[in-house]
Formats: C-alpha cells, structure tokens, sequence
C-alpha cells in the first residue's frame, strides 16, 4: 500500500497524459499523434543519456564519499556492487533509466535521502509557481501590448515599445535585479513603501521575482506578436475583409487576431528557454527555495544525482510542454497534420 | 557580329541608351569566360531585368554597387548600430590595451598586511591583489571605481571580465560559425544523412532549453577540465558546452538558405558548366551565406555573452581568484545593503556590452537582410 501511495504522483500523471492522449488523437488523428510519439521517445533518450553521461563521466567517487571516515577496502567494493558502479555505462544506463521510471534516482550522496526526486519534489512548487507564474504573465501583457503596437505601426507608441523590447529581451534578469534591490533598499531606508528582497511564501516577496522572471519572456512575446500581427495584417484577405466594409475591431480581431496567433503557440519554446535560465538565477538572487538553488547546492557539494534529476526535471517539463505546444498546434491549424 | 569582337570593343557611349531598350545585349567583359561557357549564338541574347536596372544606374552617372557595398552603406547610415559599434570596438580594444597602461597610472599608497608597506600601482592595480585596508572602499585617486569585498581594484577587475565574456564570445562564434556552417551547408545541398543527424541532434539540444546544458556540463565536469588546463579550462568547457548548444540552431539556419539557394540559377549554370560539388558549395554558396552568418552570429554573441555571465554567476563558471562579469555581479549583489555600488558597476558595464551587441546584430541584420526588415 505504502508503495502505491509513494508512486500516486507518477499514476496521476501517467493518467492525465493518456487522457490528454485519447482526446487529442481523436481530434487530430492517430497518424499525427504516433509520428510526434516517435520523435519523443528519441528525444527522451537522447536526453538522458547526456544527462547520464555527465554524471559518469563526472570526477570524484560517491563511494569514498558515502563512506568517509568508515572506508575500508572491502566495504567499498560491497557499496559499489549495491549502487551498480561496477557495472559497465550501457548497464548503469539501464539502471538510470530504470530509477528514473520508479521517479527515483538512488540516493543523494550527500543526506542519504532515499529518492533524489523526493528530495526535489519538496522544492519544485515554489519553481513551478515562478515559472508557470510569470510565463502566464508574460504572455498575457506581451501579447496584448505586441498588437496595440502592431495595429499603430510607426507611432510612437510602436518604437518606444521596439526599443524596450529589444532592451528587456537582451538584458538577462540579473542585471535587473540588482537594480531592482538597491532601489528597494533605499525606499525602506527612507520610510517608504517597498518590497522585501529575498524570501518566497507571502503575495510581497513574489510579485518582485516573478516580474522581474517574466520580463524576458515578456519582451520576446512583445515582439514576436508585433511581427505576426504585421504579416499578417499585409495578407490580401485582411485587405479583402476592410474592402467589403467590416468594422476594424471585426478585421483585426476576427481575421487578422485569429491568424497571427498560430506562431504565438510556437514561442511558447524560446520563452521556455528563458524560465529554464531564468529558474536558476532568480532563484540565487532572490533566495527562493527551489530546485534551481537545489541544484546549485548540490553542485558545491559535488552531490550529482540530484544535479542530474534537477537537470532531467526541467528537461523532461520542456520536452513535454513542446509536445502540447506541438498538439495544440495541430489543434487549431487543421493543415498542420495533413503535411 | 562576331562575339570576340564586340567583347573587345565596348560599345560607344552614345549606343547605351539604346541598349537599354533591349535592342543589343551587352557581352561579358571578358571573351575568356564565353569560350568557357561553349559555343554561343550569333544572335543577341535577351536583357534581364537585373541588367537593364544596373544600366540605369550608370546613366545616371552613379557608380554601381554591389549589394554587399549596398548594405554597408545601409548599416553606415544607421546611427543606431554605428553607435553600438563603438561602443563594442572600445570595450574590446580597451579591454584588452588599457590594463597594461592602467598598471602604472596612480599614486603609491601604503598598504600591505598591516597598511606599513609601499604599494605601487602595479601590484594593487593588477586584478587579484588584494589589499585588506582598503576593503568596500569607495572610489579614490588609487582606487577609480573603489575596490571590492576582498579589497580588489574593481576597474581592473571590470576590465578583466569583459577580456573573459570576449574570449568566450569569441571561442564560441569560432565554434558556432565553424560548425553551422559545414553541417549546415552539407545537410543542406546533399540531404540524405546528414540532414537526419542534423534534425535529430537539434531535437534532443532543444530538449536542454537555454543554458541548461551548459549548467548541466559545468557543474559535473568543472572541477575535472580545470584539473587538467587550470584556471582557463573552466572557460573552455563553458566555451564549449555553450557551442554544443549554439551550433544546431546555426546549422538549421544555414540549412534553411542553402535549400534556397541551391535551386537558384546561378548554381544551376554552375553545374551546368561541369563544376565539381566541392566547389559549388565553397564558391557559390559560401560566398552567398556571408551575411546572414554574420548578422545571426552577432546576435548569438548576445546569448553567449550573457549565458557565460550567468555560468559564472551560478559559480559554475571562472572561479574567484579570476574575474567574470557574472562572477562580480554575484559578489557585488552579497554587498548590496552595504556598498552598492559593487554591483552597479558590473552590471551597468554587462548591460551595455549586452545592448550594444544586440543593436549592432539588428542593424547589421537589417542591413544584410532588407527582406525580414518590417
């Protein structure tokens, strides 16, 4: 009983993905469906077996030091024999993977936890509420500020906007901080209202970081809608649309909205590509207890099993949110899957 | 009208508006190519359109120019990117020609262990001195910008980031450009293998989104690379986990121009006239990937630059002892309620290097690409 109920979140999950499956394969076809499978699977080992051939190929021994003071030389041929270290790669792989399946990947050399992905899952809500947060965020004033900025080419508005932009989408969220910080500290130094700049728990110290994380993101959707919206406002149906008298709020929300949304969905990829990033940093900066600063600790601690399974986590989420991306695409544009 | 003659006798000036009609078609300039290209007819070929436009150019008694002179001037003209290139060209040079000259500018000043020593400026102005009297000091004669935590001149060390963001900018272009090229090109023109490689290979990168296989490669294989080269392996190894990741999107790009390209009439003579692949590939369409691979290797320095900043920062990158614009930030913001202005400068200095890059990259790409301007 208690096995099943430690492996509750993995059932959960496996559900939800083969519900999530049946409904899509009924909407796009079966054929769409498979062949995004296949790539999946390829991309999935290839995924982990970098990430596994890091970590063997990684210098120090987790025998020495899971033994410490107690080693002797018998003792750690026994202790390797039980972690599988006197396998050969392709068995130890096997057992990687395996692990992995069970969401467990052996032990944390350095607190003896049981599952680094236990270890983990304490602190992935707080990664989870950030990410998910800000990308949400990001797109929902990205995309709206993207089409004022569109539908008013070459005003004001649209350069100050381009430039801004292109400004918040080169500068890392790192130089921002600090910024950020200093001018906080001077407002409580000088009696007035201001933000606390670590911590995580409370609505006050999550609003900062999670701005300031959404913000690459953010730019990139500014842009990438401008761009969309622009293409497609030169498409001769729009003109058609206008010609034959429909109202503007009609043609840009009805034909040209519509339309320039479908690669909105595909960015969904590079503005992953921030968070992934932007987890570790704003993590360190801010403090916040996440697999981000997880990992980081485990690096000085040279505690690789939970580097590799905060690596795998993040990885894995990407390649599962791209396959959505990927469905949703085949969703809403009915000619993808004929291709 | 024999074609070595005409070639040999350029048509007299008055007779080129009448050319431009279409009437007579002006020959190559020189007859060596039209015995390459075989036995041509008598009869006058057909003007394009290409031609007759750049005959109007010279009527208007306008030098021609090539597109390649076209888009320099359409990048000289913007002063957005002229001004960014400035201020890259002076951080690099300066970077790199300052600190030398900087080691004998200032005052001497006492300092050592117990502040009785004479120090001259080329001990405290190299990057790692350290003098403890002078910790959180804020700006001075000895000190321009104030020395940091562990009483380091921060200028010096500012510049000595900005060598190592270069550097590594530099190694992973090398890489990048290297490497996106001949994958890209080959997957491009000949498909089969190779294309599929390219494909899958870029999948599984993209599964490591941003630089998470950069994070990945330096923290298990850090200590090892600097074990092996010293304090420059760590650079190598972020050098390259950051190209390993860069490369693919470069290849897929190349790829995509090469497909074009490839089906253009120039190619098509090419083979026509016999030429081997090789040479296709490295005379006709190299040359035409030029400015596409400069402008998006620009841009991807950007990436670079700011993805070695957050390694450092991460402390997966250069570790203390050397300098990194990542790694001072983070000490810098360790300080943040005490001396503030440690993190000012180094983030103030990345974010200038990080738009000026990103501007020059734009401009050079709207310059080189006019199609993708709006």
């Amino acid at each position: 009983m208690s096995s099943f109920l430690s492996s509750l979140p993995a059932v959960i999950v496996v559900l939800a993905v083969i519900a999530f499956l049946i409904f899509t394969g009924m909407r796009v076809g079966v054929r769409f469906l498979i062949r995004r499978l296949a790539g999946l699977v390829f991309v999935l080992i290839g995924v982990t077996f970098i990430t596994f051939i890091m970590g063997y190929f990684a210098p120090g021994d987790a025998v020495l030091t899971q033994l410490g003071q107690r080693y002797t030389p018998e003792r750690a041929a026994a202790l390797r024999h039980v972690l599988g270290l006197d396998l050969p790669w392709y068995q130890q792989y096997f057992h990687f993977v395996v692990q992995l399946l069970h969401l467990s990947l052996g032990n944390s050399y350095v607190d003896n936890q049981p599952a680094v992905l236990t270890v983990l899952s304490r602190d992935l809500p707080a990664s989870m509420q950030l990410g998910m947060t800000g990308i949400v965020l990001a797109v929902v004033v990205g995309v709206p500020l993207g089409l004022l900025a569109a539908v008013r080419t070459n005003t004001r508005y649209d350069t100050t906007a381009q430039v801004l932009g292109l400004i918040l989408y080169a500068v890392p969220s790192f130089v921002i901080i600090p910024f950020f910080q200093i001018l906080m500290i001077k407002l409580y130094q000088a009696g007035l209202p201001s933000l606390p700049v670590s911590g995580w728990g409370s609505l006050d110290t999550e609003i900062a970081p999670i701005t300031i994380f959404g913000l690459g993101a953010f730019a990139y959707y500014l842009r990438i809608t401008r761009a969309s919206m622009l293409e497609v406002l030169n498409q001769d149906y729009v003109r058609t649309a206008r010609a034959k008298g429909l109202p503007e709020r009609v043609v840009l929300w009805r034909h040209a909205f519509r339309n320039a949304m479908i690669p909105l969905v595909t960015a969904i990829g590079p503005a992953l590509a921030f968070a992934v990033s932007g987890v570790f940093v704003v993590e360190l900066l801010f403090n916040i207890p996440g697999i981000g600063t997880d990992a980081l600790t485990a690096v000085v601690e040279r505690d690789f099993p939970v580097v590799q399974g905060a690596v795998i986590i993040l990885a894995l989420a990407v390649v599962f949110l791209n396959l959505v991306t990927d469905v949703v695409y085949g969703l809403i544009d009915p000619r993808i899957k004929t291709q | 009208m024999r074609i070595e003659d005409s070639a040999q006798s350029p048509n007299p000036r008055q007779m080129e508006s009448l050319d431009t009609v279409g009437a007579i078609g002006e020959m190559p300039p020189s007859s060596a190519t039209i015995k390459d290209l075989g036995p041509a007819s008598d009869t006058p070929t057909q003007l394009n359109q290409s031609e007759l436009d750049r005959r109007a150019m010279i009527q208007d008694e306008e030098p021609s120019l090539s597109p390649f002179r076209l888009s320099m001037r359409r990048l000289r003209r913007n002063k957005r990117a002229m001004i960014s290139l400035g201020i890259v060209l002076f951080m690099i040079i300066g970077s790199f020609v300052f600190p030398p000259i900087y080691l004998h500018l200032g005052p001497t000043i006492s300092g050592g262990p117990a502040g009785l020593d004479k120090v001259s400026p080329s001990q405290y102005h190299n990057y790692t001195n350290q003098q403890l009297l002078y910790i959180d000091s804020p700006g001075s004669a000895a000190y321009p910008l104030g020395a940091d935590g562990l009483g380091r001149d921060i200028l010096a060390r500012l510049m000595a980031g900005i060598n190592v963001s270069i550097e590594v900018a530099f190694l992973v272009a090398i890489f990048d450009v290297g490497l996106g090229l001949l994958v890209g090109t080959l997957a491009g023109f000949f498909g089969g293998w190779m294309d599929t490689f390219l494909a899958r290979f870029t999948d599984i990168m993209f599964a490591f989104p941003g630089l998470l296989f950069a994070i990945l490669a330096a923290a298990t294989l850090g200590a090892a690379f600097s074990d092996k080269f010293g304090p420059p392996g760590r650079l190598i190894l972020v050098s390259l986990a950051i190209g390993i990741t860069i490369w693919p999107q470069m290849a897929r790009y190349v790829r995509g121009y090469t497909l074009q390209l490839k089906e253009q009439q120039f190619v098509e003579a090419a083979r026509t006239v016999g030429t081997a692949n090789h040479s296709i590939i490295l005379r006709h369409i190299v040359p035409n990937l030029f400015s596409i691979v400069v402008a998006a290797v620009t841009l991807d320095i950007v990436g670079v630059i700011i993805g070695e900043a957050t390694i450092s920062l991460l402390g997966l990158g250069v570790q203390p002892p050397g300098s990194s614009l990542g790694l001072m930030i983070y000490d810098g913001s360790r300080k943040i309620t005490s001396a503030p202005t440690e993190v000012l400068w180094p983030t103030l200095t990345l974010a200038i290097l990080v738009i000026a890059f990103a501007f020059l990259g734009d401009g050079i790409n709207d310059a080189f690409n006019p199609r993708s301007k709006d």
